[in-house]
């Protein structure tokens, strides 16, 4: 299977400070992809550079046989790959309703409007109820729904989480993981980043280690690792 | 009772001009986060080239529609030449209202090398006087008090029944995240300032129908319309509309009562107490969001 995303050789960062250098990966290869590493370290400026909202000094990301490097993030929304940034920062004013009508803003995925908010709501009935509440009276937990469902509503060919369960009490979060996987077998692939080792493993077929603004280890399937081996690989020893 | 009815139409009348210019100013702090001072001059802008189609021939009813997108079209090159491409730069706000303040005298300039500085007079939008409850009234007055709340109305169904109006509110409470669904952003700040534009001129062309107008004619009420945003606050625009008619009202009391004279210093008043017990404005919330 040929991967989905690839990206290769990228260097960006903010101003004159360069976050990631020569970073390269692949995604959709073997299924999920999971990133992890220690903070700071470049995975949002990745996550940021492959959906658009930063320009790469320079490398290929490719897309689905297309380099969208430097494209705008609407043109790659158009095409179907969908990050939901981290820390569920929405549309604070803005309905639940709302915020799904805008994920279905892109003419790609304004076809399937209904039938993917029947998906959505299957996938996250407490979304329903609240259906006319504005984002900023919910709870951390259904902010998070409300950020996935509304780039499940982008109809997405490629979901890009960060951090989904940041912040969140261990029953919501059981909850969401749970969904996330439903997402994943309903044949979206995914790229997850996550502090949640455990979660990243049962989740996700391949894993990359980021750390210092590249690629520092790669784990196949196959490969598996215990909980010791990646924790000493965080801490470099 | 004479009183009263003074005062209430004074009021209604003078807080439908400062709503329409008020809500302009709004539109584009909400969606963009910038301070528009350019805003007055729209208002210039849009009478005089309202006054020129009259002048060419045309019937009102033509030329005032026209002199309003003509009006967006401005909105929009402005925001493309003095705003979008210092959009990203540290202190945005700041340099804004330079870059706009100097594009705003260099129209309001031009306005003047155009037209010359003798006062001009747009058609009234229905001729004719009336008398109500003891007080001589205009019609055109009359069709300003029942046209601008239906405008409003408009712009608010508009904002609040339609997805690009969903998309606008959208981008004045996230950006990356509109990004993220794939909005147009630009377009989106490029529409800001046409509609705050197009509301602009329609009250310069409403004021050009029961005052003399100049190249400085816009000044005047971008003052009050600022007064009116700190007052009521600008982070939404149903609360600089409110706030605009309540400015309105306080205005007529206080000319009827004091006199012209001391109007404007009572309404620097208003506005330095409002900065002092409520800094955030009467109406707002916390945070910035249109409706």
């Amino acid at each position: 299977m040929n991967p989905i995303l690839s990206v290769e050789g990228v260097t960006a960062g903010y101003g004159r400070v360069t976050v990631l250098h020569d970073i390269s990966l692949e995604a959709g290869r073997f299924g999920n992809v999971g990133l992890f590493g220690p903070n700071g370290h470049g995975k949002t400026t990745l996550l940021r550079a492959v959906s658009g909202l930063l320009q790469p000094k320079s490398g290929r990301i490719v897309f689905d046989g297309q380099d969208i490097a430097g494209r705008s993030a609407r043109a790659i929304v158009g095409a179907g790959l969908i990050h939901v940034p981290q820390g569920n920062r929405l549309f604070p004013d803005l309905s639940i309703a709302d915020c799904m009508a805008l994920g279905a803003y892109s003419p790609r995925a304004r076809p399937h409007e209904a039938e993917n908010r029947e998906k959505v709501i299957k996938l996250f009935p407490k979304l329903a109820e609240r259906w006319r509440q504005r984002v900023r009276t919910l709870s951390g937990g259904e902010r998070q729904m409300v950020s996935i469902g509304t780039a499940l509503m982008s109809h997405p060919r490629l979901l890009i989480l960060d951090e989904p369960t940041l912040g969140l009490a261990p029953k919501i979060k059981d909850e969401l993981c749970a969904s996330v996987m439903d997402i994943s077998r309903g044949g979206v692939p995914l790229i997850v980043v996550e502090q949640d080792i455990e979660f990243l493993l049962e989740l996700t077929q391949q894993l990359y280690l980021v750390n210092h603004g590249a690629v520092a280890t790669e784990i196949k399937p196959g490969e598996s690792l215990d909980h010791g081996e990646i924790m000493s690989m965080y801490f470099g020893h | 009772m004479s009183a009263l009815a003074e005062i209430l139409f004074g009021g209604l009348f003078q807080g439908s001009l400062y709503a329409m210019m008020a809500v302009g100013l709004a539109l584009v702090w909400t969606t963009i986060g910038v301070f528009n001072f350019s805003h007055g001059v729209f208002m210039m802008l849009g009478a005089y080239i309202a006054w020129q189609l009259v002048e060419l021939g045309l019937p009102a009813a033509v030329a005032f529609p026209i002199a309003v997108v003509v009006m967006a079209g401005v909105g929009w090159i402005l925001q493309a030449s003095v705003v979008r491409p210092l959009i990203g730069r540290p202190n945005i706000v700041l340099v804004v209202v330079i870059t706009t303040l100097a594009a705003g005298s260099l129209i309001e300039n031009g306005a003047l090398t155009i037209w010359g500085p003798r006062s001009k007079q747009i058609p009234a939008l229905i001729a004719g006087n009336a008398t109500i409850g003891g007080v001589g009234v205009s019609l055109h007055q009359i069709a300003i008090i029942v046209i601008t709340p239906l405008i409003l109305a408009a712009l608010w169904m508009f904002l609040n029944r339609t997805r690009l109006g969903l998309a606008l509110r959208a981008v004045a409470q996230n950006e990356d995240a509109s990004h993220l669904v794939g909005l147009n952003v630009t377009a989106l700040y490029g529409l800001a300032f046409a509609i705050a534009a197009s509301l602009a001129g329609l009250a310069g062309i409403f004021m050009g129908g029961y005052r003399f107008m100049s190249p400085v004619m816009g000044s005047d009420p971008l003052l009050k319309a600022l007064i009116v945003v700190v007052f009521g606050g600008i982070s939404s625009i149903s609360g600089p509309i409110f706030a605009a008619y309540l400015i309105g009202f306080f205005e007529a009391a206080c000319s009827y009562y004091f006199g012209l004279y001391w109007t404007p210093a009572l309404l620097f008043g208003v506005l330095i107490l409002t900065l002092m017990v409520r800094p955030e404005g009467i109406f707002a919330s916390r945070s910035r969001g249109l409706a």
